[in-house]
């Protein structure tokens, strides 16, 4: 199912709007893997290298710190799943969507699947190599949420065209509500040693 | 009534202000790749001291704000302003001397900074006589628009020209105070202000400039332009009024969080900082009744290029608004302030929501009109997601760099000395900055094919007459639907291949 969603994504999406338990159920299934995988390499990553934000030495910081990171970056990325869901699926009510939760949740999972399998870059944290290779899983889930949305929601195109700019709005937002409380939390002295 | 039909909507200044908006589009944007090319190969300025960083830049932020935004600000409220008002432009002479005006100021204003003369206040480098210039065509633009205003034949002055009103007030006061100075020569002059109280004033001008320009002249826009694109009132008038005024009491208070940390009392830095904050609630209130004015009319919608890069816009709004705010906080603010974080942040409110708002309001206005089809809705859509792509890539960039500068320049060893030197990280950054360069040739090749795409719509063609709808009486009606407040007006329907002239 896995390699299913990555490869086929609109036979999935089809699946999902026609209801089929099988497909859905497998997808759920994945859902906690992907939100638990970058963490995951985080940690790896972050242990065996440092991270290489772009100058000569890594930042190294201890276990504890390294656990709370990882810890604090998986809750995030559940919570962001959760209430992305949520939103997609209130959203639809307004564009006149199907925007039942089973369904909806299993959209929002094939959509971050890519971003999920991309961040097997975090075992080696060099920034800039993270960045290089999210853009093009970034890209691919886009177009998965602008291709998807409109068939799993059963709406014309047209119309999922602006549901799924409002969703990457939230995308944004959430996002950068990720780096903002980032750099709160290493103001606060949790995570990496900054002289604050 | 007799006398309204002769009446024509002074349409000939919008189409040049927009000609000259996009040029200065194409222009400041190049200016700008040209500036992310130097930071990766510093020998592109040719040992010139005109086309070093420090000259091309304000050129840049000038030309686009000034040139660009400034221009359209200026068409689109002259556009809408008839419209909503049943009236042709007050004084149209003036109108027109506003447009060339600007242009002039706009044109000599850049060769001056490339000669060298600054104020060296940000966004306010132009030198006093260009200075007195301005307030004097800002003053004419004032009284074709208020004067417009006072002939209106509605009764209810619409939230959109209360924006465009906003803007053109306070950026009045704020241009005038920031740039009170004792000309010294011609080319130089000194601020009346000094040390920290100059750092106040400038930053109450700079981020009031982000304020009313940027964003209250923008949202002028998009409470005219939208609900006549989906066809469908604004979903909550009261809400836009309540936003208006809490967005022009509260944003007034948020410039000094450009100087958190800095030697300022720390009283108003927290003040900037917590108005900062209060200001999400304003700027989303907007951003929510947009989406769903759009929403609520999709029974009817036919999308168009014009509200694929509307809607954008608002989703770009909501992340620069909802970031800026963020990083107000001083505890977020230590890490990116000074850093490329703060320029991603820049572009992704000048990219994702001025420049996308204002192309889906030149895609809805030129072929209106013109009374013709846009030239090509291929090359619109082609130009949409370049214009997406390019952002993205611009911001995800920035934020990369912003990040890891910001961690890297606060890294402290075991004895308590700074990790990294300053050389050591900018080192680093020249990945991101190449990243940087591509999302910026994105862009404008977007932006180069919608001038191609426009100039072929407007090419040959003068602007079709549009007489103002008979309106009965003060009208004391809907004033939340521009539909409603101008009646249907030959403009409103997009033409098609069938109307007006083929394309």
């Amino acid at each position: 199912m896995f390699l299913k969603t990555l490869i086929t994504p609109g036979r999935v999406f089809r699946d999902i709007a026609d209801g089929n338990e099988l497909v859905i159920h497998a997808v759920h299934r994945q859902t906690f893997l992907l939100v638990i995988l970058p963490p995951i390499f985080a940690w790896v990553g972050a242990t065996t290298f440092g991270w290489r934000l772009g100058a000569e030495d890594p930042l190294y910081f201890d276990n504890t710190a390294r656990i709370i990171i990882s810890f604090f970056y998986a809750m995030a990325l559940g919570f962001g799943y959760i209430t992305t869901v949520l939103l997609a699926s209130w959203m639809a009510k307004t564009y006149g969507a199907k925007g039942d939760l089973e369904a909806t949740g299993a959209l929002i999972t094939v959509i971050v699947a890519p971003l999920s399998i991309a961040s097997i870059a975090h075992l080696y944290p060099q920034v800039f190599f993270n960045v290089l290779v999210m853009i093009p899983a970034v890209i691919w889930s886009m177009n998965l949420l602008y291709r998807g949305l409109p068939v799993v929601m059963q709406i014309p195109p047209e119309r999922g065209m602006l549901m799924s700019s409002s969703l990457v709005g939230w995308l944004l937002v959430a996002f950068v509500s990720l780096l903002g409380i980032s750099a709160g939390l290493w103001t606060y002295g949790i995570g990496p040693s900054v002289g604050v | 009534m007799a006398e309204l039909t002769k009446e024509v909507y002074h349409d000939g200044v919008v189409k040049r202000l927009v000609q000259f908006s996009i040029i200065w589009a194409v222009l400041g944007m190049l200016v700008g790749v040209w500036l992310a090319a130097e930071l990766l190969w510093p020998g592109l300025d040719f040992g010139q001291f005109w086309l070093s960083f420090g000259r091309l830049r304000p050129l840049h932020t000038n030309g686009i704000i000034f040139g660009f935004g400034v221009s359209a600000l200026m068409a689109t409220a002259f556009y809408s302003v008839q419209r909503t008002s049943n009236v042709p432009l007050f004084l149209p002479q003036l109108a027109w001397i506003c447009c060339y005006g600007w242009q002039v100021i706009v044109l000599t204003g850049g060769l001056s900074l490339l000669a060298g003369w600054t104020s060296s206040k940000e966004y306010a480098e132009l030198e006093w006589p260009f200075d007195i210039a301005i307030t004097v065509l800002w003053v004419c633009f004032a009284v074709v628009f208020f004067g417009t205003i006072a002939n209106r034949r509605i009764k209810n002055i619409y939230v959109s020209n209360w924006f465009y009103g906003g803007l053109i007030i306070v950026i009045a006061m704020l241009h005038i105070v920031n740039n009170l100075a004792i000309p010294v020569t011609i080319d130089n002059s000194s601020s009346i202000f000094a040390g920290a109280q100059d750092a106040i004033v400038q930053w109450w001008y700079g981020h009031n400039a982000v304020g009313f320009l940027l964003t209250g002249g923008f949202l002028g826009m998009v409470y005219y332009f939208l609900p006549k694109q989906a066809n469908q009132p604004i979903w909550s008038y009261r809400l836009s009024v309540v936003s208006f005024w809490a967005f022009t009491y509260t944003y007034i208070w948020a410039g000094p969080h450009h100087l958190h940390y800095n030697s300022i009392p720390e009283w108003v830095q927290s003040l900037g900082m917590v108005m900062s904050l209060i200001l999400l609630a304003p700027s989303w209130a907007t951003m929510i009744n947009g989406i769903m004015t759009v929403s609520k009319a999709w029974k009817k919608l036919t999308v168009d290029p014009a509200l694929k890069f509307i809607v954008l816009a608002l989703a770009f709004y909501g992340l620069a608004t909802f970031e800026g705010p963020m990083m107000a906080i001083r505890s977020v603010n230590v890490v990116s302030h000074f850093t490329d974080w703060t320029i991603g942040h820049v572009h992704s409110g000048a990219l994702g929501w001025n420049a996308m708002i204002t192309y889906g309001t030149f895609y809805f206005m030129v072929p209106r009109m013109m009374g013709v089809p846009l030239y090509s809705v291929r090359l619109a859509n082609i130009h949409f997601w370049l214009a997406l792509g390019g952002t993205m890539l611009y911001i995800i960039a920035m934020w990369g760099a912003g990040i890891s500068q910001g961690l890297l320049w606060l890294s402290i060893d075991e004895i308590g000395e700074l990790s990294y030197s300053f050389n050591e990280v900018m080192a680093g950054m020249v990945p991101y900055y190449g990243l940087r360069l591509l999302a910026g040739l994105i862009f404008l090749s977007g932006t180069v094919i919608m001038a191609y795409n426009l100039f072929r719509t407007m090419y040959g063609r003068n602007t079709v007459a549009v007489s103002p709808p008979e309106v009965i009486d003060d009208i004391k009606g809907t004033a939340h639907n521009p539909d409603a407040v101008m009646g249907v007006s030959p403009d409103d329907e997009m033409p098609s291949a069938g109307k007006g002239v083929p394309a």
